[in-house]
């Protein structure tokens, strides 16, 4: 099986590293960088819960090789915080009971985030859109829905 | 579980592509989006020793238009691209339906046009769309290359009329006729991320020439179009029985099975359904 050196950007750190042609983003994130906020669980693109940023496009990782990903910058749960300071969207779940089992909780922050640095003011029929790929199986949507929105300029 | 072993080919050019192809034959898989490959890999269905990513030819991700040629859509080319399109949108409404109702809006980041169609799954939620705009599949390999018309395309389950050491470089969708408009209806168990219990897309121009096409996913060994549906637009009757006389005609041709998601009869009742909503709403009946 073919080897690659990659170099790419994980949440602002640069890492060079050489992966087998089979090893896919999300095994990379997690097992060889640590990252484990980023989830594994379906692996067939179905669940969402392995959702990353890939310049800063939603992708989900399970579906990605580690070799394709050469020179791109990605960003996963763990790159969010400003040290000790979480985002707004990040309040507005804990303020709004978003997180039950947490499973999912980083899959919807990830793609929230993003669907706020594209559109700042989402209706709720367009967030609903937006993280229409992620399974949330507390089924806690609506609360999930009521954060993103609250940390939106939608809200009033 | 883990993918099957292989190796990882990133070639920069078409020629550079053809000739891998060449060499390795059989043995290698074309990797764009991934979305149906990897997890085809993963379940071990099938077990390439080549993946050959094509995202590394820039050629391949056009999407243009032409107001001769109408679109091209290339290879590399994904669903949200083409959702994000103004033309496809504003002229090709029914490609624009489809694109919106295949897989989850995270998923389309990934998945292109062309790997729905090469995947020739049955309910590829694409191929209807390009049925009915008579589309034609752009191919190419080291002999040089041919045009498939998208018809002639699919010839059973997950399996295409590509040769060995062929790949499409791109699809290109004519214009539609004046005042043409058009629809993708998809019947499924949810709305977002599953397959379609039954599929309908539907071209109808009512002004000058009239034209009406209707074609299907989900319910035979191929996406199907029903080109006898034009002949009842063009005899007598008011529309109302025009549109009955089509839905039965849909029955008649089509084959479904049943499968997890849903039954024959179910399948067959909601074809029928579903043709005479799109015909209703396309033909402008109340």
């Amino acid at each position: 099986m073919s080897r690659h050196k990659i170099s790419l950007t994980v949440n602002g750190g640069r890492y060079e590293v050489e992966v087998e042609a089979n090893r896919t983003l999300l095994q990379l994130l997690r097992e060889d960088l640590e990252l484990t906020g980023t989830k594994l669980a379906c692996e067939r693109g179905d669940c969402g819960l392995c959702t990353v940023l890939i310049d800063g496009t939603p992708t989900k990782s399970c579906l990605v090789l580690a070799a394709e990903v050469d020179g791109k910058e990605i960003t996963t749960i763990e790159g969010l915080v400003k040290g000790e300071e979480l985002t707004p969207l990040q309040r507005a779940f804990i303020e709004h009971g978003a997180v039950q089992c947490g499973f999912c909780t980083p899959a919807f922050i990830v793609a929230g985030e993003a669907l706020l640095k594209r559109n700042p003011s989402p209706t709720e029929e367009e967030i609903k859109e937006a993280v229409g790929g992620i399974l949330c199986r507390c089924t806690g949507y609506r609360q999930i829905i009521d954060a993103i929105l609250d940390a939106s300029k939608s809200k009033k | 579980m883990p993918l099957p072993k292989f190796d990882y080919l990133k070639p920069e050019s078409v020629r550079e592509l053809v000739s891998l192809l060449a060499e390795q034959g059989e043995d290698a898989k074309i990797f764009a989006g991934g979305t149906d490959l990897l997890v085809l890999m993963r379940d071990r269905a099938i077990r390439p020793k080549y993946l050959i990513d094509i995202k590394g030819i820039e050629e391949l991700g056009e999407l243009s238009y032409d107001e001769e040629k109408g679109l091209k859509i290339g290879a590399t080319v994904n669903l949200n691209e083409i959702i994000k399109s103004d033309v496809v949108r504003e002229r090709f409404g029914v490609l624009w339906s489809a694109a919106n109702s295949l897989a989850d809006p995270i998923l389309r980041n990934r998945a292109t046009l062309v790997g729905n169609i090469c995947n020739a799954s049955p309910a590829a939620d694409m191929a209807p769309a390009l049925l009915v705009l008579d589309a034609e599949v752009e191919v190419a390999s080291k002999e040089g290359e041919r045009t498939i018309p998208i018809q002639e395309f699919f010839v059973g389950v997950k399996r295409t009329s590509l040769k060995p050491g062929e790949f499409v470089c791109a699809v290109r969708v004519p214009n539609p006729p004046e005042g043409a408009r058009g629809d993708y209806l998809k019947w499924g168990r949810t709305r977002g991320e599953d397959l379609a219990v039954v599929g309908v897309a539907g071209l109808a121009a009512n002004s000058g020439k009239k034209l009406v096409r209707i074609a299907l996913s989900s319910v035979a060994p191929t996406p199907l179009l029903v080109p006898e549906v034009k002949g009842v637009f063009e005899g007598g009757g008011s529309l109302e029985e025009q549109i009955d006389k089509a839905a039965s005609i849909v029955v008649e041709k089509i084959s479904p099975i049943s499968d997890v998601r849903a039954g024959k009869e179910y399948r067959l009742h909601m074809a029928e359904v579903l043709t005479k909503q799109i015909l209703k709403q396309l033909l402008g009946a109340s």
